[in-house]
């Protein structure tokens, strides 16, 4: 009870000298402004990596040609998968399907006057299964469109809307490097790649159009992705992968692989190291902001039991004990700290809220509250301290003599 | 109730050694009202500060009801002053921005038990004094007399054994002091230990009894009888 009677006079203290717990506020709200926003922003950039990451499928495993580190997928020009590879890995234990495709880059791609650059995948009728994402309007490309090499092509939303705007693109014809492709199809939307890329700025054509007539690849495969039967055994099944491509590509021990394989694990880790430094200077600017609200505050403190010495000598000649002393300038900070917090995180959310609106990833969830609120009690505490205590160490005698 | 033998006091300034107090001996009865008087600069408010348990002598001792005032800690030498102890001083030391009710109620934040009725307590304590219409004012609003009664309220709230007083009426015209001065003997006519530190004999002649001091020690002590 004598401890809230104590603290009762930090609450009167801070209404006496307004201005004074104003300044202290404004540095906390500033800190836990900041503090707030940049949590919001990593947890959505978290959030952001993790569906990137589920984008790519947590049961899958895309085989690249060529070797070397990992990067955006292998081209038709550098292919050197086979058939057998791929039936060697259609017959492996634990896989599921696998579908292979060839990929081409950034290939010119126009409609009448509009003009825009695509990823232009050949792929068979099993891609849709792999990759779970079909049509959202039109067809796929069937069986009979690779039988047949036909010039048909499903477009993603990204591509549709570069090149036709508000125009149904289905039955309308395109030129893919001056071949002219009838559009069968819009692919569903699927947002960016783990690495960043528009997954929806893509054109699927049929995989013999793709090798014969458009990439000039007809003996080899660029790509495949496997999609095994249980999620837990991904890493197992792209170890048996390597072991069976190294022995039909017959690289010799010293040889490095001249294909490479993405699984659900590396990706994560790739995407995770890339934002990795990103999210340590933002947690930085995130630490260092509310510090310097708590150097505002002890400084202000420090002058306040200068200016309070005479009270200070009176209280502890009418009873106060040094621990007394030491709660109500300690209650007195913390109560500035958390009233800034309250604010500063109810300004962050706002702040955050308008960034949100710009398309920024932004995630405001309860984590946000208990990392300000108990941030900014934290602050109050530690930067407080010394000068309660300094507060409290004052002589009665010499305090109640100051002018 | 106040026992000093050979009390002495000292402050050092860097190698300059300075005895402020040079053995003072006397005696304080339960129900008195004695006046300390010297000249200024000689060590009053330093003595004051001993009695009061502001401060601890550098030599001798102090028995307060009994106590062995040089034994105890610092949290113990706050009850001392919380319960047994109320002080009047020379520039009221009253809160700025706080009332005369809030400002007698200020011991009270520091007792064990608060007491239901405080605030009634506060009211009547600053009505003997005079103040009853203006509870509610400011220190900044008050008279320098008005602002010292407010302050003998304070002193009185926790209902004290003794009221020490350093200089009360020092910052007075004479009508304050007159005033102030009567409370005291008011006070005493009640009952109450009271021990007054001043530099002037006019304020020392209204007790009972006045300890000289001379060079740090006691030179005589007259009674009025």
């Amino acid at each position: 009870m004598k401890a809230l009677r104590v603290a009762g006079v930090s609450i009167n203290t801070i209404f006496k000298h307004k201005m004074r717990a104003f300044l202290i506020i404004l540095a906390i709200v500033v800190g836990i402004a900041t503090l707030t926003v940049i949590v919001a922003l990593t947890q959505g950039m978290n959030k952001q990596i993790m569906k990137q990451i589920q984008n790519f499928g947590p049961d899958a495993i895309v085989i690249h040609s060529g070797g070397g580190k990992i990067r955006g997928p292998s081209t038709a020009s550098e292919a050197n998968l086979t058939r057998k590879d791929i039936s060697a890995i259609e017959n492996m234990d634990g896989v599921k399907l696998v579908t292979s495709f060839q990929v081409a880059l950034d290939m010119p791609v126009k409609r009448g006057n509009k003009f825009t650059t695509s990823w232009v995948w050949g792929v068979e009728p099993n891609w849709k299964d792999a990759w779970r994402r079909g049509a959202s309007k039109g067809e796929f490309i069937t069986d009979s469109d690779n039988e047949q090499l036909s010039k048909v092509c499903i477009i993603g939303q990204s591509a549709a809307k570069e090149l036709f705007g508000d125009v149904n693109p289905i039955g309308e014809n395109i030129l893919i490097e001056n071949v002219s492709f009838q559009v069968v199809g819009i692919l569903e939307k699927r947002g960016l790649s783990p690495i960043g890329t528009d997954f929806d700025n893509l054109i699927l054509i049929p995989f013999t159009t793709a090798s014969r007539r458009l990439m000039n690849q007809p003996l080899y495969i660029s790509t495949a992705r496997v999609i095994v039967r249980d999620p837990l055994r991904v890493e197992v099944v792209a170890k048996q992968i390597k072991e069976a491509l190294r022995e039909s590509h017959r690289l010799a021990a010293t040889e490095e692989d001249d294909f490479r394989l993405s699984t659900p694990g590396e990706i994560s880790e790739m995407v995770k190291s890339t934002s990795k430094t990103l999210e340590l200077f933002l947690w930085l600017v995130a630490v260092i902001s509310p510090f310097v609200g708590g150097i505002v505050l002890m400084n202000i403190m420090l002058m306040a039991v200068s200016e309070r010495k005479r009270e200070i000598g009176l209280r502890r000649a009418v009873g106060a004990k040094k621990k007394h002393i030491v709660v109500q300038f300690l209650a007195e900070s913390i109560m500035l700290t958390f009233s800034g917090g309250v604010i500063g995180v109810s300004m962050g959310i706002i702040i955050a809220f308008l960034i949100k609106l710009s398309g920024k990833p932004i995630s405001i969830t309860w984590q946000s509250f208990a990392i300000a609120f108990l941030f900014s009690t934290f602050i109050g505490l530690f930067f407080g301290i010394y000068p309660a205590k300094k507060a409290a160490a004052l002589d009665p005698a010499t305090a109640i003599s100051q002018k | 109730m106040i026992e000093f033998k050979e009390i002495t006091k000292s402050f050092t300034s860097g190698t300059v050694r300075t005895d402020v107090l040079k053995g003072l001996t006397f005696k304080v009865g339960k129900g008195e009202f004695a006046a300390i008087m010297a000249p200024s600069g000689t060590g009053k408010t330093t003595l004051l500060n001993i009695l009061g348990c502001l401060m601890k002598a550098s030599s001798g001792s102090y028995f307060f009801e009994g106590i062995d005032i040089e034994t105890l800690n610092d949290d113990q030498l706050s009850d001392i002053r919380n319960k047994r102890m109320g002080f009047v001083f020379q520039t009221f030391n009253l809160l700025e921005r706080t009332s005369a009710l809030d400002n007698v109620l200020l011991p009270l934040i520091y007792a064990d038990n608060y007491p239901v009725d405080a605030k009634q307590r506060a009211t009547k304590l600053l009505e003997s004094v005079g103040l009853k219409e203006r509870i509610n004012y400011k220190p900044s609003e008050l008279s320098g007399g008005q602002q010292q009664r407010v302050a003998i309220a304070r002193a009185l709230i926790n209902n004290p054994s003794i009221i020490l007083a350093d200089e009360p009426t020092g910052n007075l015209d004479s009508e304050s002091s007159k005033e102030v001065m009567n409370i005291f003997k008011t006070l005493h006519g009640q009952g109450r230990t009271i021990v007054v530190v001043t530099h002037d004999i006019n304020i020392a002649r209204n007790a009972r009894r006045t300890i000289f001091l001379k060079d740090g020690r006691v030179e005589k002590t007259e009674v009025i009888s």
